[in-house]
Order: C-alpha cells, then structure tokens, then sequence
C-alpha cells in the first residue's frame, strides 16, 4: 500500500472507518470460513474494539462468530481479567485460552527460575532455536525466553492445535513505527495461516471516540492513566489522568511499556554505578 | 476599581531562569573566580549570592534532581536512588518520572497557568505532558518518549541533539572522551538558547550534565597539569563561563537567576564496596561464590547495601526471602552502625556518620527507604556493587560525589543559614508569585 493510501484510510471519518473494517473482516470470513479462523483478544481497547466489530460483521452476514485466542502469558492484570469475564459473559463469546502451562506450572512467582530440563521437548526445541544455553531463566515478561514461550509458543500451539487458517489481530499503524509496512491481508509461515489486521487505519483517537460512542466497556486501568497495557509488571501509567484525556497526539503511547533495563544498566554502569 | 478580568501581565518579576550544572562543587567556582577564569560568574557572585549547598541523601544525581524538582524528601516524591530492588524477585527496577509521587514545580507552575521549559533534567523520563516544553535528562533511552512535544522533537531531531555524552569514548582515550563532552556541551547549550529565545516561558530550566560526565571521568586532570586532559578541563570552565554570561544577557538583569548543583565532587582515594564488607562479617551470603545479581542472594542474609550508601535489613516483613525478625530489627541496626563508624581503610576511618531512616526521611513513601545511609568521609565513594571480592579498591572514574559543597546562586540576597538542595523549589515557587504549596524546604530569600 502506498504511503497516499494509507493516509486517506487514516483519515476517513469514524463511520467510514467502521465500515472499512467490517468490509476487511466480511472478505476474511468469506474466504476462510469463520469456523478456520480465530480473533486474538487480550482485554485492550484496540481488540476489544476488533471483536465487536466481527460480532457485527457476522451478524450482517448472518454467520456464527468465529471463537477469540486470549493468550495467558502468566502476568495478567486482574483488572483485565474482569473485563475477560464480563464481556466473555455480555457478549457469549468463545473465548480459548492459550497458556503454556509446561512452563508456568514450573513457576510459582514471576521472577522464579524456570529450569530447561523441566519442559516438554517443544518447550525445549524453542529454546535451543532462540541460541540460548543457559540451564535455566527467569519466569518474566521482560525476559527474552520467557516471553518467547508464554507469548509466542502459546500462540502457536494455539493455531496448530485448533487448525486455524486465519488469525486476527488488532495492530494499528499509527502505534508504532514498525508497523507501517504492515498490510491487512497477510500471510506467516509459522505455523502457516493468514494475518488479518482489520484495524490498521484507526488511530488511538478514534478508539477512543469509537468506545464513548458505542459505550464499549473497557478496562478500568485506561482510566487510571494506562495508555497501553501489555504484561503486568512491565507496563507503567504515563499519567494520572484517563487515557482518552492525555495528549494522544503528542505523547507516545507505548511509552509505558518495557523498560529498556539493560540499556538502563549500561548507562548507570558508565557512571560508576551497579 | 479592580479589575478582576485584568489579563495577568508577564512582569519579569513572576519569572524565573534556571541554569542547573551538575555535579559542580562551590568550592570549585570559588576557586576559578578568584583565579580570574569565571569573569562572568565573578561579576554576577558581586550582585547576588553565590553559596555553599548541602545535596539530598544519597547524593545521586536522581535523587538530588527529584529533591530539587519536588521541593520535598525522598520520602515524599519516592526516588531514593537509580535503583530498586524488588522485594519479591530480587530484580533491579529503575525508578523513572512515573514513580516521582509529588507536584514538580512545572505541575505547579502548569497548575497556575504558566509556562515551563525543562531542558534535561535528570528524572523526567520518560517525559509527561505539561504546559510548556520538557526533554528528559538522564537516563533517558528515547528522544521521542524523552520530549514533549513533538514540535520540540522535531527541533531537537534538526539540530542533531545528544542526550548525554556516551561514555564509552573513554574506552578509545581520553581525547575521544573530551572531544565527546565538548560536542554534547555543545548541543545542550545551542538547545538551551534556542527554547530561551523562541519561546514563552515563566519557569526556564536547563541543566547542562557534562560537568558530571567531566569530573567523574577526568578530575585527576584537574591539578595535574601534565595530564592530557588538563587544558581541557580549565578551558570546559571558560566556556561554561561565557555561556553563563550569555544565558544571563538574554535572560535579562531584572529575572530572578538562579543557578544549581545538584551535589558536589571530590578526588576518589578509595571506592568502598559495601557489600563486600557486608560479606566478609557474614551479614549478606549469595548463592554462588560470584553471584551475578542480587536475585542470587542467600535466604540467610541479614543486611545488603545499594548505591551509593544505602543499607537495607533483610527482613521477614520486607522481602520474600527476608529472614531478620522485626524484634532483632533495633539491635541489628544499631550493631551495623557502630561497625559502619569503625570501618578503617589504610589507617583511616571511613564513615563519618550514619543515619537511620526516620532521621532523614517522612512522608507517604518512607515505607520504600532504605533502613541506614552511611555518610563518608570525602574521598570514600560508596558502591553497592557485588562483584568485588576486597572491600575496597580504585575504579575507572578519578571523581567522586560529595553530599556537601554543592552550589547555589542566586542574583538576589538570601537569608542566612544553611541552604539545603530542597530549599531551591520553594524558592523558586515564591519567585513565581505562587503560593500554598506544601514544601519540605523553605524560601531562600529575605524578603518573603
């Protein structure tokens, strides 16, 4: 898609927006059927936002829902569990959860060590494809084995296990810069299935216009100042104010995530530090 | 008859000019000024008061910085150091601008309708929104999450701006180190001047971190005047001369100006690791013989120590692993301080104070403290590094911090006393014409 293109998409009205994505999602559903293709849901605003708008497109095209992927990666929010449970019930949604429980069974807290030799061959085999020879790591969200195989692994175990042909996800191309290049339609190789991403052209704005619009609910966290939730102990507020009174166009909204603790550590270790 | 809807004029007398410079000792302007190098500074000491300052506790730049922006203790805005450790896990956390719990004197400001420009202050990472404009100092990782907003991204983008010197220079020598400050230097005051010419503010600050990349790295080129180094250094004060005078030409005669360190700098004799003396009496155990972080530190453990000073009692209540009962608590404490005071290295004492927690610290996050500070004698710089097998040894940097002899200038008289780095935000709140803030410091001036 040329860079013309998608700054029309980005800037169409919010019904146009809709409207772009129920026509994305109808052209999945036509092409897979809804019962090969799978929605992730982790709680956020953005895939809230794509489930409701797949209930939607189904109902119009008078098809079943087809079942939503929340992946437990260990470090949930308990506030993103009660909207799960709340919107699981409202909305009777089909909601599988994909956890890679071989490795969180090993773990009582996060932070634990988590021995390799105490998984599963596949767990194993993931490890030895990420080149890491240690003998055991850390049960945490910011560590480079851990969340392979809570996120990554669980996922695709997920699309293997249940035979999905179609995954859709919630990305948008104003998030970050990495996902400019990123287009609605587009295939993975591992496992094999299509990545649809419905969403692309809405901004944080018009999520936030969407939700007050429709009267979404929403996590409570957004309005304690959460603009992005990720993994609990490795997302911060960026304010005390709710998140659709910040700044959305000025302030960076995945600020809060990760904390880039080795380059912290580097630059304290240049001064004498740690 | 009173005007209430009378617009409210921009006198220069609600604004307030700010120059922060890291890590410079008074002792050190003192001496540049009578030895004719600082005609600038010289010429504003003769019109206001430039002064001794005693710097928080611990006396790193974060905790300082968090001290002076907040006008409150550690135990109020939170930051006790760079880093934490959590008590479950035993993994680092590193404060940021989200875990400073208190107003910053741009809130305040903000909160009142006027306008700040925050030009790399340590602590402000990542940045927040504000009436105004803020670029983070130290540790910053992200010019983009560093700045708000975009606009002055994009300025500092154009200008190709650094957010710190990168260290590693030294690594190459110590021209490819010097070189690199000057550069950063650079940068930072073109910055500075830019924001102070082209836009509206009420509350200007800038904080120049060079001085501190410059007397860790380089103070042994001080007084030795064969070393490379050493026309740099006195040539670095030159410029920080002029730039003060022209800061102060454009900032104007009639604005309160004030300027800052945020803790002083002395000659490293000793690095002192605490933790290895903490070892070597059998108060912390690890794991492994070379643990590779705290998280391998031992159950049966009873104290630890992190950076700079800070001591921790291993408690029950506290941490996960924590096994000291809260009955031990007051004799452990007090067991570890008169050992702390009879520390001796090379036939010296070490420690000239130490101090519990509700000596130094009050308020919401006290909770968060540390249980002792150890207070050194100059030229001891404190570690709370794990990996050194002696108790003490020389490092890379030939600078160290001093908690005393930090500095602070105002061109106005001040009252007489002790000036403490959390008198500096009250002062400046005053200055600003704002009033009923809760302030741990107090107003410098005479007249208010």
């Amino acid at each position: 898609m040329t860079h013309d293109e998608m700054e029309k998409l980005m800037s169409m009205s919010l019904e146009e927006k809709i409207a772009q994505s129920k026509k994305v999602i109808k052209e999945a559903i036509n092409k897979y059927g809804p019962e090969n293709m799978a929605v992730a849901w982790t709680g956020g605003k953005d895939s809230t936002t794509m489930v409701w708008l797949f209930r939607e497109a189904c109902k119009e095209l008078g098809v079943q829902m087809p079942k939503c992927m929340f992946i437990d990666e260990g470090y949930v929010f308990e506030e993103i569990w009660d909207i799960f449970n709340k919107l699981k019930k409202e909305w009777n949604l089909d909601v599988l959860i994909a956890k890679n429980t071989d490795v969180s069974d090993k773990a009582v807290n996060v932070g634990d060590m988590v021995k390799v030799s105490s998984l599963n061959e596949r767990n194993k085999r993931e490890i030895a494809v990420l080149d890491y020879e240690e003998e055991e790591f850390p049960f945490e969200p910011e560590s480079f084995v851990g969340n392979h195989l809570m996120k990554t692994v669980a996922m695709n175990v997920f699309l293997e296990d249940n035979n999905v042909k179609a995954l859709a996800t919630a990305i948008r191309w104003d998030e970050q810069e990495a996902r400019i290049e990123e287009n609605y339609f587009s295939p993975r190789r591992i496992p094999p299935h299509e990545r649809v991403q419905p969403i692309l052209h809405f901004k944080e704005r018009d999520i936030w216009n969407f939700i007050f619009k429709y009267e979404m609910p929403f996590c409570v966290l957004y309005k304690e100042g959460y603009r992005s939730l990720g993994a609990k102990g490795s997302t911060v507020k960026m304010s005390d104010i709710p998140a659709w009174e910040q700044d959305l166009e000025n302030t960076y909204e995945r600020a809060g995530r990760g904390q880039g603790k080795e380059e912290i550590m580097g630059k304290l270790r240049d001064l004498g530090y740690m | 008859m009173f005007n209430i809807f009378k617009k409210k004029t921009n006198d220069s007398k609600d604004k307030v000019a700010v120059l922060g410079i890291d890590g410079v000792p008074h002792s050190l302007l003192e001496r540049f000024i009578g030895e004719g190098m600082m005609p600038n500074l010289s010429a504003l000491a003769n019109k206001g008061s430039l002064a001794p300052m005693t710097a928080s506790i611990p006396e790193v730049s974060s905790t300082s910085w968090s001290t002076f922006m907040t006008g409150v203790n550690p135990g109020r805005h939170g930051i006790y150091g760079f880093m934490e450790l959590q008590n479950v896990s035993y993994k680092w956390s590193f404060p940021n601008s989200n875990d400073i719990k208190s107003e910053t004197l741009w809130e305040i400001a903000g909160r009142n309708n006027r306008k700040s420009i925050v030009l790399n202050v340590p602590s402000t990472y990542p940045a927040k929104k504000l009436n105004g404009i803020l670029t983070a100092g130290f540790v910053a990782l992200d010019l983009k999450k560093a700045t708000y907003p975009e606009s002055a991204y994009e300025y500092l983008m154009s200008i190709g701006y650094k957010m710190d010197v990168d260290t590693r220079k030294a690594q190459e020598s110590t021209t490819a180190l010097a070189e690199e400050i000057a550069s950063a230097f650079r940068i930072r005051k073109k910055a500075m001047l830019h924001f102070l010419d082209n836009n509206e503010w009420d509350l200007f600050i800038g904080v120049i971190t060079e001085t501190d990349r410059l007397h860790h790295y380089l103070w042994a080129a001080l007084d030795d005047n064969k070393h490379p180094q050493h026309n740099f250094f006195l040539d670095f004060y030159t410029e920080m001369d002029s730039f003060i005078g022209e800061m102060y030409d454009r900032v104007g005669d009639s604005v309160p100006f004030i300027i800052l360190s945020d803790h002083g700098f002395t000659t490293i004799k000793h690095e002192v690791y605490l933790n290895s003396w903490l070892r070597e009496r059998g108060y912390l155990k690890f794991n492994k013989e070379q643990p590779d972080s705290m998280e391998d530190m031992h159950s049966e453990s009873k104290v630890f120590a992190l950076d700079p000073s800070r001591l921790y009692i291993h408690t029950k209540n506290r941490y996960s692993r924590g096994n000291v009962e809260t009955s031990e608590y007051e004799s452990l404490r007090h067991k570890i301080k008169e050992e702390l005071l009879s520390l001796v290295i090379d036939g010296e004492k070490v420690i000239k104070t130490v101090m519990f927690r509700e000596d130094i610290y009050s308020g919401n996050l006290y909770d968060k403290a540390p249980d002792l500070v150890a207070l050194p004698y100059e030229g001891y710089d404190l570690k709370g590094s794990i990996s050194k097998s002696q108790i003490s040894g020389k490092g890379f940097l030939t600078g160290g911090h001093t908690r005393e002899n930090a500095v602070f200038y105002i061109n106005r008289e001040i009252s007489d006393g002790d000036i403490n780095i959390v008198d500096v935000g009250p002062t400046i709140i005053s200055l600003l014409g704002i009033e009923g803030n809760n302030f741990d410091g107090k107003c410098l001036l005479n007249d208010r």
